[in-house]
């Protein structure tokens, strides 16, 4: 925190403090590095490909080598290759889900799943971001966000666990509800995609929080003072002012909860009903029962990827549409 | 009207409290149960399962190699996704799209196809299983949640403060570590947080790529086979304040370093 | 500033050396254990905690557990790592060897190596599944078998005597099954072989079984509350009493029993199926001396079967196992003569035609 307003104190950077002058300056008048820094950027072409040959080396071998590896057992028809077997390469493995409706329903059942609690993750940490935000001094503010931060030091599974024993039928609502004399018989709160919605959101809400707070946190309080003197109400203030300016916010925490939440396994099968049965356990089933499924499996999860890459995609182009209409 | 806003987001700060900590308290709870099975009704308390944490060596060794990892995987990933980051900000060239597809890639992959794709992979490169194999494949997974929330910061940095640097001379190194990366941190630190979380609550990645040394969530997984007993309660709830007494000191550690600079 | 970053940079030093000095137990372990050792990945509790000390300590071989949760992810570490695996012992069930054979995973078992190969039960070690191609692929350790497990406080005995009543009105809503086993009990419930080795040669009947397994299994659909994979997930619905009864292994019933839950299970009479859980070489294994020596002295005696069996609620293959375990071990992992005259070993001969079926069922199934 500090340090950002440090900066923004101090524009030039350079004027800082004399300590700070004199170390950099030092650095700078060094003729190595005087040699390095004119070396480096005699060109602004020179200049880019220094910055960009690290990224692109890293991504090419990191990110996209254990992909293209993917992609081949995908194109196989078996994998792992028994010694002295030809292995060939075949569509088959793709064809076959689209040639089967029982993995549709799972695929599509995983992006809604997604879609849906992506939007309640937001809606129930939005409020509490703008209360971090706004309404906390800001000696308290780390305090109170690191509050909400501890639980999720706890692994899925550890906390899965906990969702059970609060939902269950003799779980620790049903118990209170009783006592409360409110109902006679427990609620069957467990295995519905009520409870899996629970046990999802749960997992996700920091990963929407934070970019939310992060960018309510930067909105400058005037803007919301200056559209109150021109007589604005509290609600048009919110929609007119607050929503534009921290769409960017929004849009790339609901990125991060709906990828996310896509590649959720453990949790929807735990909490998760008869009928709620999520993509990422019809490819797990193909890793698991029996060997020569790799390839499917493979080209199924090839499958769920593109469909995710071109959801966040759509997402984020509209979500860059809106923003462009608010401001322009 | 302001005063009922204000009530209303506390109220709903609270609820969001009360839903994040009741699955914790819960948790804490049955870890003095005296059973081999968590749940209610607890007829009788126990102090066994937390005592026995302590006095076991594999658990205690499982907490540090966690830890070790997450930290060091952690650093790697947020150096290569803050120079990614800066790169993508910065600069609009052909293929830019594709670079940013590439560059989310690992976070799009489901966890167990990841997982395989890296062991697979792993072997390709010659990268034998253990430690180093899970630092790399967690750090390689994290990238891209550092990239996105670091990018987010960076889209709003005025171009006028780097103009003015330059402007003062100062090269674009010195203008990057002066007024850019200050101006990340809050971002930086944010992404960190995600990554040690990420990584420490990593289970089928460190199974895949892990040697013989049981990363915390891989032991949790094992003893669940055997059921879900009091002591894996004791033992998350014994990770829990080890790693928030840590995360506390931290904070307490920065924020005096920061006051004597100030 | 420049004290700022020095101060940042001690405390990444300080965090750093802080992890590795909680995680050096693990390096000095890995060091000692350069020489002589062997590597096994099994099932938390499998391998006792003190006959491991006592076999370092008698031959000097390191013993090096890797804990692993499922027989799918054993398979899927192996592949990844052939032909030259880092494993010497792996612990697969019976039902599962023509898999690993298949796929040139397990070292056929020379059993002249092993002088106490007698002291298991001849039930396992000389039943039809354990010689496939000729050979033994592994040695018999603890067997399991699939369960009609109910609370004894909302079921009765009588109804718990066939599978019938895990599909019936009165309970519904308070079942759970593992649906890839429940439709090789269904299939005994019509009188099939469940399985499938009698159709080996009539592929068509086959499919027409598992399709009638499968719409009778989407039927009852509406009447379950949780198809579930794990052990740990049917004692956690039975303790929060999300279901009154339910299809499971006897280990995690025997768990609940022996805390003293409300639980009792059968093997009811349309029959069921049972396994076993064996130790097993790897094809390659870097340390197979090691590995001999080692399922040599494990099964050296009964009492090590029996703390295998308290540990982990499976029945020991050990002759004689029994007679170290406590009156409720004993209740909680054994049945009477007519409710063992009901079961039969999975056999895994017929297994590619009937997983080729039964998989896409349970998608079907899940799906509906």
């Amino acid at each position: 925190m500090s340090s950002d307003a440090s900066a923004r104190k101090d524009p030039s950077g350079l004027a800082g403090q004399p300590g700070g002058l004199t170390a950099w300056g030092r650095l700078v008048a060094w003729g190595p590095y005087r040699a390095l820094a004119d070396f480096t950027t005699a060109s602004p072409r020179r200049q880019f490909v220094i910055l960009a040959a690290f990224p692109i080396l890293w991504v090419l071998t990191q990110h996209l080598g254990p992909m293209l590896q993917m992609l081949r057992v995908s194109l196989t028809d078996a994998y792992p290759v028994a010694q002295g077997v030809e292995q060939s390469f075949t569509l088959d493995n793709y064809l076959r889900f689209f040639g089967d409706r029982i993995f549709w329903m799972p695929f599509f059942r995983t992006l809604a799943f997604a879609g849906v609690f992506t939007f309640c993750t937001l809606i129930l940490t939005y409020p509490v971001a703008y209360f971090l935000a706004r309404h906390v001094s800001r000696r308290n503010q780390m305090l109170m966000l690191l509050l909400l931060l501890v639980p999720f030091w706890v692994g899925e599974i550890v906390r899965t666990y906990a969702i059970m024993i609060l939902l269950g039928n003799t779980g620790a609502v049903n118990l209170v509800l009783k006592w409360l004399g409110l109902i006679d018989r427990p609620i069957p709160f467990m295995y519905t995609s009520f409870s899996m919605g629970v046990g999802i959101v749960y997992l996700t809400a920091l990963y929407m929080l934070l970019p939310l707070y992060s960018a309510l946190e930067k909105l400058p309080k005037s803007y919301n003072e200056a559209a109150a003197d021109l007589g604005a109400g509290a609600w048009t203030r919110f929609r007119r002012v607050t929503l534009p300016l921290t769409l960017e916010g929004i849009s790339s925490g609901c990125t991060l909860v709906f990828l996310i939440s896509t590649g959720f396994y453990a949790t929807p099968v735990l909490l998760g009903g008869p009928s709620t049965t999520v993509f990422a356990e019809t490819i797990a089933g193909f890793f698991h029962v029996a060997g020569d499924e790799w390839p499917t499996g493979a080209a199924f999860a090839t499958i769920m990827f593109l469909a995710a890459l071109l959801i966040t995609g759509v997402f984020q182009r509209v979500m860059r549409g809106l923003r462009k209409g608010d401001t322009g | 009207m302001i005063r009922g806003n204000r009530i209303f987001l506390s109220c709903a700060y609270w609820a969001f409290v009360l839903y994040v900590f009741v699955p914790l308290i819960l948790m804490v709870m049955m870890g003095f149960k005296d059973s081999k099975f968590i749940g209610f009704p607890i007829r009788s308390w126990t102090l066994d399962w937390y005592s026995g944490v302590f006095a076991d060596a594999e658990v205690l060794s499982t907490f540090g190699y966690s830890i070790a990892i997450a930290v060091l995987s952690t650093i790697a990933s947020v150096v290569v996704g803050t120079w990614i980051a800066v790169l993508l900000e910065r600069s609009r060239f052909k293929g830019w799209g594709v670079m940013f597809g590439l560059t989310v890639l690992p976070a799009l992959v489901p966890g167990i196809i990841s997982a395989i794709a890296f062991r697979i992979y792993a072997r390709y490169l010659g990268i034998e299983p253990g430690m180093g194999a899970i630092i790399w494949a967690h750090a390689v997974h994290n990238v891209p949640f550092v990239v996105l929330v670091v990018m987010a910061r960076l889209s709003t940095l005025p171009k006028s403060q780097i103009e003015a640097a330059r402007d003062l001379g100062a090269d674009p190194l010195v203008a990057f570590l002066r007024i850019t990366l200050p101006y990340l941190v809050p971002a930086i630190l944010g992404a960190s947080i995600f990554c040690l979380l990420l990584s420490f609550d990593d289970f089928v990645r460190s199974f895949f790529l892990g040697g013989y040394d049981p990363t915390l969530p891989v032991l949790i997984f094992a003893k669940l086979k055997s059921g879900m007993s009091p002591e894996i309660n004791a033992i998350a709830t014994v990770a829990l304040v080890l790693t928030a007494a840590i995360g506390i000191w931290a904070e307490r550690f920065t924020r005096r370093a920061n006051k004597d600079t100030n | 500033m420049t004290k700022l970053t020095l101060n940042r940079r001690r405390f990444m030093g300080t965090a750093a050396m802080t992890g590795v000095a909680l995680a050096s137990p693990a390096y000095l372990r890995r060091a000692n254990a350069a020489g002589d050792e062997v590597n096994i990945w099994t099932y938390n509790d499998f391998v006792p905690e003190a006959f491991k000390k006592q076999f370092e300590a008698d031959t000097g071989i390191k013993v090096n557990v890797r804990l692993v949760d499922d027989q799918g992810k054993q398979f899927n570490l192996l592949a990844a790592e052939a032909p030259n695996p880092t494993v010497d012992i792996m612990t697969v069930a019976g039902h599962r060897f023509l898999q690993f054979i298949d796929s040139e995973l397990l070292a056929p078992l020379d059993t002249d190596r092993l002088s106490n190969w007698g002291n298991i039960n001849p039930t396992f070690s000389e039943s039809d599944w354990a010689t496939i191609n000729g050979n033994k692929w592994g040695a018999p350790i603890l067997s399991g078998m699939e369960v009609l497990s109910y609370n004894t406080d909302l079921v009765t005995a009588e109804e718990a005597q066939s599978w019938d009543t895990l599909f019936s009105e009165k309970y519904k809503g308070q079942t759970a099954y593992i649906i890839q086993d429940m439709m090789s009990i269904v299939m005994l419930m019509k009188g099939y072989d469940g399985n499938m080795v009698a159709y080996m040669d009539d592929p068509d009947k086959a499919a027409a079984i598992v399709e009638e397994a499968k719409q009778f299994l989407i039927e009852k659909k509406p009447l379950v509350r949780k198809y579930y994979d794990s052990g740990a997930e049917f004692q956690q619905m039975m303790v929060n009493q999300d279901i009154a009864l339910g299809h499971s292994w006897n280990g995690p019933a025997a768990a609940l029993i022996n805390d003293g839950f409300p639980l009792a299970m059968t093997i009811p009479r349309e029959g069921s199926y049972g396994f076993v859980y064996t130790f097993n070489i790897a094809n390659n294994a870097p340390n197979a001396d090691n590995a001999y020596a080692f399922l040599d002295a494990i099964l050296a005696s009964p009492e090590i079967g029996a703390s295998m069996t308290k540990a982990s609620g499976f029945i020991s293959t050990y002759k004689g196992a029994s007679e170290y375990l406590t009156d409720l071990e004993r209740k909680s992992t054994s049945f009477s003569e007519e409710e063992l005259a009901n079961l039969q070993f999975f056999r895994a001969e017929a297994n590619e035609l009937k997983y080729g079926l039964v998989d896409p069922a349970v998608e079907a199934i899940k799906a509906a």
